[in-house]
């Protein structure tokens, strides 16, 4: 009915506030003049007039304050004088107020960030993409299956051609591949010969269609450059490489490029900030060859069509697929979800980590929820005599909650915007802690709306969370007893504040725990007990199939290669090897024993079906163990004599020694046949003639330890290869080795170039050091808090016993007795929250203990270390109260009333 | 306020105030010194209620005002009934007939 005018008013009273009093002054004091004219009318003098009139208004102030209650808007004044009277308290008690404010700025900060990374990852589709909520990723899986299954581009066609409630069903290779690219002179920006490595993505035609990608120059791939895959030669720019590489040149487009050695010809630039539907980021994309088998599908939901009906038809078909072709439609199962730029097929492991991340960060909100709740309830007894005042004065006790939140609020609103404006600074902090990644990356973590109502939610609970409890206990205060100024509050206030500082403990014990055994797993993996000498070492990746390679060529290029990188001034050893260690471990295979020559008989004596056992080879150049500092234990190093054709060998090590001859000499001996590559080209058993000491194994999750074993690259060849020098000096070679792989072939690109210290990048590595980096901060934030929680609550409760500690020292009691009094109230906080926090962490512990290598979950040194570390805090928080307490004047404490 | 006035009934006020300002645009005084001419003076309304239902009633839409120069030459608010306020007017004078009777009955009874 009459909502316009009270939207209007609304806005009139709340924007034009000024104007609104000052009518309103205006209209009573023009009726007090009337009045008066009224009263002089009636025969008055002025004077009297004046006071019948003023006596006929009442009190003008009451007036005025009732016609603004009866006003639109008259709860948001409410609300807004509560917040003035609440920043004036706030600022009367500056160290409180910045105190509370940056511990939650802390607290909400940490969170956010990781709520930022998980919303860029896990939550938003890849940047650059039109309608981006349509999109979803078609994930199949099967049962008792836990790996990626990736689709073939015969599965794709099928799909794409049966499916209705999809549109625009597109395909991509999930891992872009390092190619050869070379472009001829006058396209590249400096003009330089030489093949350049660059990583390409294998997509379908319609890729750029259905994802809504322009370009930015020339044009994208289209249904017209036809059906067939890799019929067009055409490729696809990313706008970052164009950039990089061709300067922005628009001519560029219609350009020839050699890829692989193959011919292509540049159709046109993507859109700016569009770098691939996932995290690994390709250079340049080429249109995917028909016998691809590692594809990732995708498509956009037609409106109306929810991702379920989607699932339910695309399994409707999968099962159609499986009647016509068992073989490859088995058991699949597909799925829908929506598209992010971690893929579906791998989003389990990365939640998991985000997870364990956003548990260790949400411990410091809470620890700093409970810090600011134990301020608020100490505050809550100083302002009792206040309290009781208003509530005498007829303040309601919901208008009082309602103040005492409104106080909170505001500490939560600052802590809020100081929590974003930290949590940018943490998120570029984080993308810095990650180590250089052989792949380009496509990380866009925006602080968009998603993350902003995130805080402001996050902000809002733990305002209500934190100051709810110390509001209704302030005023429900004893009216009478707080007048009368009784220096004892209520007990079970004191007890809540304990609770709050024994929580506080407990957490963040838990934190300095789980950082510090992360810690301990990371030194462990990075630079304790490797095995070998990283320090000094240079790398380069290469890919002799690039080139065009064969199996033939390949091993002389490879001879050729290590013997005059070896000639290089500067050069200590230098080797190749197809494995680095402290790289990530692939497993072969599982093994399985044959007949061993040496050990006749022994066949038999050997259970028929043996556990399957997990093992890895490295194809290795001569010099591998000189150049990496890796002692052989016994026997000799492969040489020169140890090429095709001749007796194959191989070298294992310690442990594998230990493992398939207990108690034997391992030289000398067969090895059992292995099934894959190694043993796919053993024309006989292959002798051990070496034994190395262990390297340790990264990705050390494993239960079982993979067996090694050392082949020479002359008698298995395989074209990927990483080039490992040694320098004299420890200075970098990396442009000497550059200059000598494009001397012997213009069109081998390098792949990467390090040094061996900084290869230590894994993913497991990565997470560890993220994990340490966070809950490193996050424990020590955790433990500044707990420390001022102790402090707090221990000189508090000083404050309340000054009478009792003037007595007791007046009948004899002697500073260090009142000193031990203090130090016991206080310590047995640290020690009950303790005693909690490392129960918690010992369960956390276990659940670590898969990340940890080796490490066990009770790891004596990290507990150890954080009680000690604990108890430190603990009595340095207690120093100050203790000090005050042995220096009361038992003459003032008794006079304190 | 020696005066013996009785007090207004809840509600009650808000139809007053539409019924004096029936005739014509009044300000706030001009209000409430007609409230008591109607009522024979038998209500008089005071500042302390009569300002904040007004500012209530115009927010409401039933009134409109204007800022205009006073019979003593100052400068006044005078309110007026806006068309809504003349319905609501006839709607609560309808409304309060109905419960007039409905009383008288009763307490015949």
């Amino acid at each position: 009915m009459a909502g316009l005018p009270r939207l209007r008013s609304l806005w009139r009273n709340l924007a034009h506030r000024d104007r609104v009093d000052r009518d309103l002054d205006d209209e009573v004091r023009g009726m007090f003049d009337l009045l008066v004219e009224e009263k002089r009318r009636s025969g008055l003098t002025p004077e009297q007039a004046r006071r019948a009139a003023a006596l006929e208004m009442g009190q003008v102030d009451v007036t005025k304050a009732r016609v603004r209650d009866a006003r639109a808007g008259a709860f948001v004044d409410g609300v807004q004088q509560d917040a003035r009277y609440g920043a004036r308290v706030l600022r009367r008690n500056p160290i409180f107020a910045i105190t509370a404010a940056l511990s939650l700025a802390i607290g909400i900060g940490a969170t956010t960030t990781i709520f930022t990374v998980a919303n860029g990852l896990l939550l938003r589709a890849a940047p650059g993409v039109a309608e981006p909520n349509r999109l979803v990723d078609i994930v199949p899986t099967m049962k008792g299956h836990f790996g990626l299954i990736f689709t073939t581009y015969g599965i794709y066609l099928d799909v794409r051609e049966r499916i209705t409630t999809l549109q625009d069903v597109y395909a991509y290779e999930l891992e872009p591949k390092p190619v050869s690219l070379r472009a001829p002179r006058a396209a590249s920006r400096d003009g330089a010969e030489g093949a350049e490595r660059v990583f390409s993505g294998s997509v379908t035609l319609n890729y750029f269609e259905a994802l809504g990608v322009p370009a930015a120059a020339g044009r994208v791939f289209g249904a017209a450059d036809g059906e067939q895959p890799g019929a067009a030669s055409l490729v696809v720019l990313s706008h970052d490489y164009w950039v990089r590489r061709f300067n922005s040149d628009p001519s560029v487009v219609g350009r020839p490029l050699q890829i692989n050695g193959q011919p292509f010809v540049v159709a046109g630039v993507a859109r700016e900030g569009f770098r691939g539907m996932s995290v690994a980021a390709p250079e340049v994309w080429i249109p995917v060859a028909a016998d691809a088998a590692q594809l990732m599908t995708g498509g956009r939901l037609k409106p109306g069509v929810s991702r379920a009906q989607a699932a339910a038809e695309l399994n409707a078909i999968g099962r159609g697929l499986a009647r016509e072709n068992p073989n490859r439609f088995g058991e699949l199962e597909w799925g829908v979800a929506f598209s992010s730029p971690l893929p579906a097929v791998v989003r389990g492991v990365a939640v998991a980590f985000i997870g364990l991340l956003m548990a260790l960060v949400a411990m410091v909100l809470v620890i700093a929820c409970a810090n600011v709740a134990g301020v608020l309830l100490a505050r809550a007894t100083a302002r009792r005599r206040e309290i009781a005042v208003r509530v005498t004065l007829g303040a309601g006790r919901a208008r009082l909650v309602r103040q005492l939140l409104t106080e909170t609020a505001l500490l939560f609103v600052i802590g809020g915007i100081a929590g974003v404006a930290l949590a940018r600074g943490m998120t570029s902090l984080l993308l810095a802690a990650l180590p250089a990644f052989p792949v380009p990356v496509n990380l866009f973590l925006p602080l968009d709306g998603r993350v902003l109502a995130f805080a402001g939610g996050l902000s809002l609970v733990a305002a209500v969370l934190s100051g709810m409890t110390p509001a209704l206990h302030a005023s429900r205060a004893d009216v009478i007893s707080a007048l009368k100024d009784e220096s004892q509050g209520p007990s079970d206030r004191l007890r809540l504040r304990n609770a709050f500082v024994v929580a506080q403990v407990a957490f963040s014990i838990l934190l300095v725990v789980a950082a510090g055994l992360l810690g301990r797993a990371l030194g462990r993996v990075t630079t304790l007990e490797q095995g070998f000498d990283a320090q000094g070492v240079d790398v380069a990746a290469i890919d002799l199939s690039m080139a065009g390679y064969t199996d033939d060529t390949g091993r002389v290029f490879a001879r050729e290669f290590v013997e005059r990188l070896r000639r290089l001034p500067g050069i200590e050893s230098a080797t190749l090897a197809d494995r680095v260690p402290g790289g990530p471990l692939q497993m072969e295979a599982t093994l399985r024993r044959r007949g061993d020559p040496s050990a006749a008989g022994s066949t038999e004596s050997l259970p028929a079906e043996p556990p399957p056992v997990p093992w890895s080879a490295n194809l290795v150049e001569p010099g591998y163990f000189k150049t990496l500092r890796i002692p052989l234990v016994a026997g000799r190093d492969f040489n020169a004599g140890d090429r095709r054709g001749t007796q194959p060998v191989a070298i294992v090590d310690e442990s594998t020694a230990r493992r398939l001859w207990p108690g034997q000499e391992a030289v000398g001996r067969f090895l059992p046949s292995v099934p894959g590559r190694v043993s796919a080209q053993d024309p006989a058993p292959r002798v051990v003639v070496g034994v190395a000491r262990d390297v340790a194994q990264s990705g050390g999750a494993t239960k079982t330890p993979a067996l090694v074993i050392y082949a020479p690259l002359q008698q298995v060849y395989g074209p990927r290869l990483t080039v490992l020098a040694r320098t004299r000096q420890g200075q970098r070679m990396a442009r000497e080795i550059r200059a000598l792989v494009t001397a012997m072939n213009p069109n081998l690109p390098i792949l990467a170039a390090h040094t061996l210290e900084e290869r230590q990048t894994g993913p497991v590595v990565v997470q560890l050091r993220v994990a340490a980096l966070v809950s490193g901060t996050v424990g020590l934030v955790g433990l500044l808090l707990a420390s001022i929680g102790i402090y707090g609550v221990t000189a508090y409760a000083i404050g309340q016993r000054t009478r009792e500690i003037g007595i007791r020292m007046t009948l004899g009691a002697q500073r260090a007795e009142v000193g031990w009094l203090v130090l016991r109230q206080g310590m047995s906080l640290v020690g009950i929250g303790a005693a909690i926090g490392l129960l918690l962490a010992s369960a956390a512990g276990r659940v670590l203990a898969r990340l940890l290598f080796g490490l066990p979950p009770l790891d004596p040194v990290t507990f150890g270390g954080a009680t000690l570390l604990f108890a430190a805090v603990g009595l340095a928080a207690c120093y100050v109260p203790i000090r005050r307490a042995t220096r009361i004047s038992p003459m003032e404490a008794l006079r304190y009333e | 306020m020696g005066r013996d006035r009785a007090t207004l009934l809840q509600g009650t006020l808000d139809l007053l105030i539409l019924k004096a300002l029936a005739a014509g645009e009044l300000h706030g005084l001009g209000v409430s010194r007609r409230i008591e001419q109607i009522t024979h003076g038998t209500f008089v309304v005071q500042p302390g209620s009569l300002f904040p239902a007004l500012h209530r009633l115009e927010e409401a839409g039933w009134l409109t005002s204007t800022w205009e120069a006073s019979e003593n030459n100052r400068r006044a608010k005078y309110y007026l009934l806006t068309k809504a306020g003349r319905k609501q007017l006839g709607e609560e004078t309808a409304q309060w007939n109905r419960i007039a009777v409905a009383i008288a009955r009763a307490l015949e009874a």
